[in-house]
């Protein structure tokens, strides 16, 4: 026990979280990006797993990591304008759509490796490239944070990055704020001429670069491989970080620690004598409270709403 | 009131109102029809310019894709038990659909219904039929409870159903796995699996009563063919069914004319999770006869496919199950004697729901369809 606390209070523990956190934010942040477009994203994973696949090939291909993070980017981005055009041109319902493309992409990524090295479980087989870990000349240096703050993959740096980027993408850019105005009532923005279609194209695209960002760096940072389902749910778990954080880029991101935070106790607690399948539960347990918490309270919010609303003719 | 009128006009009208609808009826069902063939072919069509592109012989491929399951008896016998996983679960995903719910809680509801049912069947002794039917209605009301939770807190609390089903899928396929590991599995056993369960639950296997090798294809299909009924009855015939086709078709109407949609939308999650709790049965007292671990892995968005190609109708889900598992069998040998994986299948899959989906690119056929016809 002793040692388990302190293996859970050292920096290495945290530089874990900060690890395992950056495939559920980046494509989070995605998420919150689409969610507030008015177009709900379920294909995440899918994405995700695309990109990660891409990723790895092209590094293997190419032995350039860059060449490889382009082809994911690409190839994420890609998967989600499909996405986009069969529910904005062929007006498929958005969510079976996006189930279609999350088994094309478990299918696709497993049909395209196994042609490709004749190998059905991973690439581990190949030499694929990893971006770069990054070390902070002074910061390394110093003693409780340096570990923590140094020496991170470049991908992770980007993610939390991305926190910022997004928040003043979507509250202090015309672009961001049209989006909004489109999620929250598209006749209404259409009336004051934003083009909701092409807006909601936008959200869509953005989505698919922020999750093909997490898919790349699953492959091409957390581990050096593709491997079939490598993505695990993250994507979805991704999708309840939105919810559990109040639909804002700050909050998200908290959520997302709090997610990367129970994964990494699992692994710690792994390493004990509790089982692992038990410990494993936790972030999905997690997920399940915090979407009924997040319910309730929107509930009371809408609740609270109704009544001043009523009470206000007659002051 | 009763309005008085020369009866004889009021039953001819009536008639020819009935006959009028019945033909537009029919009409829309082979339009329908069309429509799905038209659909199932492009995306075959696509898995084939997808093997001549990366350099696959398609025609190989698709021969022993397309033959496979009728080359030998006991590849028919995998063929039956797949369809009879497959038409369960498309039922059991149907009724949510109908009210435009989307519960993807199948997978987990198997897992829980497997362990419910097996631990009857192993270690409780019973007298024969018994020892099926209780195993089977434990296992069922595990399966409603299952749907339950994420449909109250959808239909009360408007949480999304997506994200609650699949953690709640994620939390039971991993206490499955904990539990197979430390309590099915009898201590100093060789391999991760669960004793036989007892002779008297085991469903009888069509190998025994027909004389040729069926694998594992059992009596299972009987309760398919109650469960269709059933459930064509439960949608087409019953209140609930009627409130559930309302929701589906316009929620806000159906609030307005009075349907507890709340109560309605909670329950199509339960009772199609009690249904997806048979699909676990079948698995362990049919296919199985033990727990093994992922007993129903890969299974979670296939009721989907079968549901969506039937359009929701439980009278053709019988037809599309067992077209689509033909395929997943076919995509299991062609990967054997074409060495193509038989993921490709799953792109045909994905095809597939995209195309149905795509609303316009559906009412484009009809309306040529039409057009064909009116020429």
């Amino acid at each position: 026990m002793e040692q388990a606390l302190q293996a859970i209070f050292s920096a290495t523990f945290v530089a874990a979280v900060l690890r395992v956190t950056t495939p559920i934010l980046l494509p989070a942040l995605g998420g919150l990006i689409a969610e507030l477009g008015g177009v709900a994203n379920i294909a995440l994973e899918g994405i995700m797993l695309i990109s990660a696949c891409a990723g790895v090939l092209v590094s293997i291909a190419t032995q350039s990591e860059w060449l490889g993070l382009l082809a994911g980017l690409a190839a994420g981005i890609i998967t989600a304008l499909v996405l986009a055009f069969f529910h904005l041109d062929l007006k498929a319902d958005i969510i079976l759509s996006a189930i279609a493309i999350n088994i094309l992409a478990s299918g696709g990524t497993i049909f395209v490796v196994f042609l490709l090295t004749g190998d059905k479980g991973s690439t581990s087989a190949l030499v694929s490239r990893q971006m770069p870990f990054i070390e902070i000349p002074i910061i390394k240096d110093i003693p409780l944070l340096g570990p923590i703050l140094s020496g991170q993959n470049l991908l992770t740096y980007i993610a939390f990055i991305a926190v910022a980027g997004v928040a003043i993408f979507l509250y202090r850019m015309r672009a961001g704020i049209h989006l909004r105005a489109v999620g929250e009532n598209p006749d209404a923005a259409r009336s004051v001429g934003i083009n909701v279609r092409s807006q909601q194209y936008l959200a869509l695209a953005l989505s698919g670069a922020l999750a093909a960002l997490g898919g790349v760096y699953l492959s091409m940072g957390y581990v050096k491989f593709f491997a079939r389902d490598m993505t695990a749910g993250r994507g979805f778990i991704a999708l309840a970080a939105i919810f559990l954080g109040g639909k804002t880029p700050l909050g998200t991101m908290i959520a997302a620690l709090v997610f990367g935070l129970a994964e990494a106790l699992s692994v710690q607690l792994g390493n004990l004598r509790v089982p692992n399948q038990l410990v494993q539960m936790i972030p999905y347990i997690a997920t399940l409270i915090a979407l009924v918490v997040y319910a309730l309270v929107q509930r009371q919010r809408a609740i609270a709403h109704q009544r001043r609303f009523r009470q206000a003719p007659t002051p | 009131m009763q309005v008085t009128l020369p009866s004889s006009a009021s039953s001819f009208d009536r008639a020819a109102e009935r006959a009028r609808v019945q033909q537009e009826r029919r009409r829309s069902a082979i339009v329908d029809l069309v429509v799905t063939l038209s659909t199932i072919a492009l995306a075959l069509l696509v898995g084939f310019l997808v093997m001549l592109i990366v350099g696959k012989d398609p025609i190989l491929a698709y021969s022993s894709l397309l033959s496979g399951p009728l080359s030998r008896s006991h590849r028919a016998g995998r063929w039956i038990e797949d369809a009879t996983t497959l038409i369960i679960l498309g039922l059991s995903v149907a009724i949510p659909f109908r009210a435009r719910q989307f519960s993807l809680g199948a997978q987990g509801q198997m897992f829980i219904a497997a362990m419910i049912a097996a631990v009857i069947a192993i270690y409780l002794p019973l007298p024969p039929v018994l020892a099926i039917l209780l195993p089977l209605v434990a296992a069922m009301l595990a399966g409603f409870v299952t749907g339950l939770l994420p449909g109250l807190i959808k239909a009360y609390l408007n949480a999304n159903e997506i994200v609650s089903t699949l953690m709640l899928n994620a939390v039971i396929v991993l206490l499955y796995d904990f539990l197979l590991t430390n309590v099915f599995t009898p201590p100093g056993a060789q391999s991760l699996r669960s004793e036989l369960i007892q002779p008297n639950s085991m469903l009888l296997r069509l190998s025994a009563i027909f004389g040729i090798n069926l694998g594992r294809a059992n009596l299972a299909v009987v309760m398919v063919a109650v469960l269709v009924l059933a459930v064509w009855v439960l949608l087409s015939r019953t209140p609930l069914g009627y409130e559930i086709r309302i929701i589906g078709a316009n929620e806000k109407f159906a609030r307005y004319g009075g349907i507890n949609t709340q109560r309605t939308i909670a329950l199509s999650f339960a009772i199609g999770g009690a249904i997806a709790a048979v699909a676990g049965v079948h698995l362990v007292l049919g296919v199985h006869q033990r727990l093994i671990p992922a007993i129903a892995a890969g299974l979670g968005f296939e009721g989907i496919v079968v549901a969506l190609l039937a359009r929701n109708n439980p009278l053709l889900i019988p037809i599309t199950g067992l077209f689509y598992s033909y395929l997943r069998v076919g995509g299991d040998i062609m990967e054997q004697e074409a060495a193509v994986g038989a993921e490709i299948v799953q792109v045909i899959q994905a095809v597939i729901i995209l195309l149905l989906t795509a609303q316009v690119l559906v009412n484009y056929a009809k309306s040529r369809h039409r057009l064909m016809r009116s020429t």
